[in-house]
């Protein structure tokens, strides 16, 4: 990742007296500090920085542990989001956290110990359910772990438990945190992938995709279980050539064993983003697709170009491995069988299929 | 402020031509009708006096009744009573707020209006001020975002443009859009715009168009209104307005969408391939999205629907209908 540039920190009262708190203040001692009173944050009208130097010291009042929002008409994976932080400091041209212009601010939930605290107890009390979690919905898992060693807290507690894995999805090489960590189990690190054309011209401030690569491999041979995710997969020119030359770079860095999935999503977004995007990257090419309306409200990919998008992945993944555990991001089971040969019918069936491929890596 | 110095400011018989003309640093009213008012003044008098302020040299700035004098001017008066303050006793703030509540109290502001309403207040008070206190009482969001764009109204968009807006010809979101280009661009949209008279949701479709299209293919915006197709279009002359507004929104999404209207031909064709009895249709779903197709059968009695059933059932190729792109026509 392109360094990570603080200028500033905003503390609201009563926070800086939290462990959580402490620590990160500690990790960043020349940086100004600004204490504000609750709500106090004023939203700032700046559409195109959206505040990304500024980490915002907070804690989080709703629930920790959420389902990812997935949507009746199409199938969803069952995952939980526990929610660490919101906004990036990484620059997406694509990314749905645009939406949120105006609440900027790399906010960061420092009750996360009471918060995690609540979400094991849940995870505790369901023996017999699979909770598939992970931080990096509303944010990078590892965009700003330096500063907030998330992984110091988080690794441990998640390793303990058998009816549950932490993913920790990034686009960055951030995984200092992670290798300095004695614990292993029931973590996945997982890294966003895309076309080197896309990785380039559209993830701003992302790693390069050899040192995402890299970084995986690292993980990979220090026994961490790795996963990856072409999210969102981008039609662009010479798509093909660009995607294989990500899959070419991901055979030499990657043994395609013990990869606990793939999963494969076409670009997709709520129509008040458009215009933010066109505003804050003129030169984008992520609008530029053929978008219909999906059923779920959102902008997506006419269906036959999906299709063929995920079928040349499948084609190529599953020549690299049988089973390199691919599934499908909010797509219809018609898509599904069109494209992947099967389908998991439900959101059900997909979450029954991902438990599974949980059991079978960690047992 | 205080309110009484107003109402108890001294009438003057003023010479009209004493007046200035210009709506000054005061003014709100845009793309106003004059006639009814030029009507009613000349009917039953000028029932409300304007208000203006006098600099200590004696020419005459207007706070309220910019419209009343023009009218009265229009029935070329030699002079009007008029409530004149003096420049001494009167910030122009407060100049400003007379009349931005005169007219709140009386009528509702155009879109151009609230955006010169924000303009001046601009100069005099903070922001802050403006979105907890104003925003709301000219009955917009307190958002940054919209403030901007009423400056931007205010200062950038040109005059043409803003009478369609002050006349509701032409949605804000059109305008913003209109906004975001360049003038050059923004001139030659709305042109056609004016031309074929799009409605507003066409006016939408064509501007989000010619942006995708632009960005697509690198051409200006301008060059593609000078395309051939699209000049054909409007050159033709066996088509009215409206069709031609019709005409150049499907050539311009056939090529904002080639697959998917190539898709709605194929389907469209294999239907068309079908001996359909009367009433009776076969669309696809929107989009092609969900995987459901639908049929439609319209009947007036059982024995009709049993027909046409009998007729659809022993169709050849109906097995044919589906995905486009799976089957080809
Ligand atoms: S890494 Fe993810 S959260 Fe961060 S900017 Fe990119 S898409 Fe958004």
């Amino acid at each position: 990742m392109k360094d990570l540039k603080i200028k500033k920190v905003i503390v609201e009262k009563g926070v800086s007296g939290q462990e959580f708190a402490q620590q990160i203040l500690r990790r960043l001692p020349d940086i100004p500090v600004q204490t504000i009173k609750e709500n106090e944050s004023k939203a700032v009208h700046d559409i195109q920085n959206m505040g990304k130097e500024i980490l915002h010291l907070l804690p989080y009042k709703g629930e920790f542990l959420k389902p990812c929002p997935g949507t009746r008409e199409y199938i969803c994976c069952g995952y939980q989001i526990l929610n660490v932080a919101t906004n990036c400091p990484l620059d997406c041209s694509y990314c749905i956290l645009q939406s949120y212009f105006n609440q900027p601010y790399l906010k960061t939930f420092v009750n996360l110990e009471q918060g995690v605290e609540q979400v094991l107890k849940i995870i505790d009390s369901n023996p017999d359910l699979v909770f598939r979690i992970g931080t990096g919905e509303f944010t990078d898992s590892l965009a700003i772990d330096p500063i907030t060693r998330w992984s110091d807290w988080l690794l441990p507690l998640f390793s303990k438990r058998k009816n549950a894995v932490l993913e920790l999805k990034t686009k960055t090489d951030n995984i200092r945190g992670l290798l300095t960590s004695k614990f292993r189990d029931r973590i996945i690190v997982s890294w966003s992938l895309n076309s080197p054309f896309i990785a380039v011209r559209e993830e701003h401030r992302a790693a390069s995709l050899k040192k995402r690569l890299e970084a995986a491999r690292q993980c990979q041979s220090e026994g961490f279980v790795v996963g990856f995710h072409f999210d969102p997969l981008i039609p662009h020119p010479k798509w093909k050539e660009e995607y294989t030359k990500t899959l070419e770079l991901l055979d030499k860095y990657i043994d395609p064993k013990g990869i606990i999935w793939i999963s494969l999503g076409s670009l997709r977004f709520m129509p008040g983003l458009k215009p933010i995007i066109r505003r804050r990257h003129p030169d984008t090419c992520v609008l530029d697709g053929e978008f219909i309306m999906g059923l779920d409200g959102k902008m997506r990919y006419f269906k036959p170009i999906r299709m063929e998008l995920y079928s040349y992945m499948r084609k190529n993944l599953e020549k690299w491995h049988p089973d390199p555990g691919l599934y499908l991001c909010m797509e219809s089971h018609d898509v599904w069988q069109k494209s992947m040969g099967w389908s998991p019918e439900t959101s059900n069936g997909l979450k029954r299929y991902l438990d599974r491929r949980v059991v079978e890596i960690f047992g | 402020m205080d309110t009484q110095k107003f109402a108890t400011a001294d009438l003057h018989l003023i010479d009209t031509d004493r007046i200035n003309d210009s709506p000054g640093p005061y003014g709100m009213s845009f793309g106003f009708e004059l006639k009814p008012l030029v009507r009613s003044i000349k009917t039953v008098g000028l029932l409300n006096v304007p208000v203006l302020i006098e600099d200590g040299e004696g020419a005459k700035t207007v706070i309220s009744g910019y419209r009343r004098i023009q009218a009265v001017k229009s029935l070329k008066w030699d002079n009007m009573p008029c409530r004149v303050l003096q420049k001494s006793e009167f910030s122009p703030l407060e100049c400003l707020l007379l009349n931005l509540h005169e007219n709140l109290a009386t009528r509702n502001l155009n879109n151009v209006e609230k955006g010169m309403v924000l303009s001046h207040l601009n100069s005099y008070l903070p922001l802050n001020e403006i979105m907890k206190d104003y925003m709301p009482l000219l009955d917009l969001p307190s958002n940054e975002e919209k403030f901007d764009l009423f400056l931007k109204i205010e200062k950038e968009l040109d005059e043409n443009i803003k009478i369609y807006l002050a006349r509701g010809h032409i949605s804000l979101q059109g305008v913003r859009m209109l906004l975001d280009m360049d003038p050059a661009s923004r001139l030659s949209v709305f042109g056609l715009i004016s031309n074929l008279k799009f409605n507003i949701n066409q006016q939408i479709q064509l501007i989000n168009y010619l942006i995708d299209i632009s960005h697509i293919t690198k051409a200006s915006v301008i060059e593609l209104l000078k395309d051939q197709p699209l000049e054909n279009i409007r050159l033709n002359d066996n088509l009215n307005t409206p069709q031609k507004a019709k005409a150049v929104l499907r050539l311009l999404r056939t090529r904002r969408f080639p697959s998917l209207t190539e898709a709605e031909k194929t389907f469209n064709k294999m239907v068309s391939k079908l001996d359909l009895p009367e009433r009776v249709r076969i669309d696809p779903p929107l989009f092609f999205e969900s995987p459901d197709y639908r049929l439609e059968i319209l009947f007036k009695e059982g024995k009709e629907l049993r027909e046409k059933i009998g007729r659809l059932f022993k169709m050849d190729g109906i097995e044919e209908i589906g995905n486009p792109w799976e089957r080809g026509a």
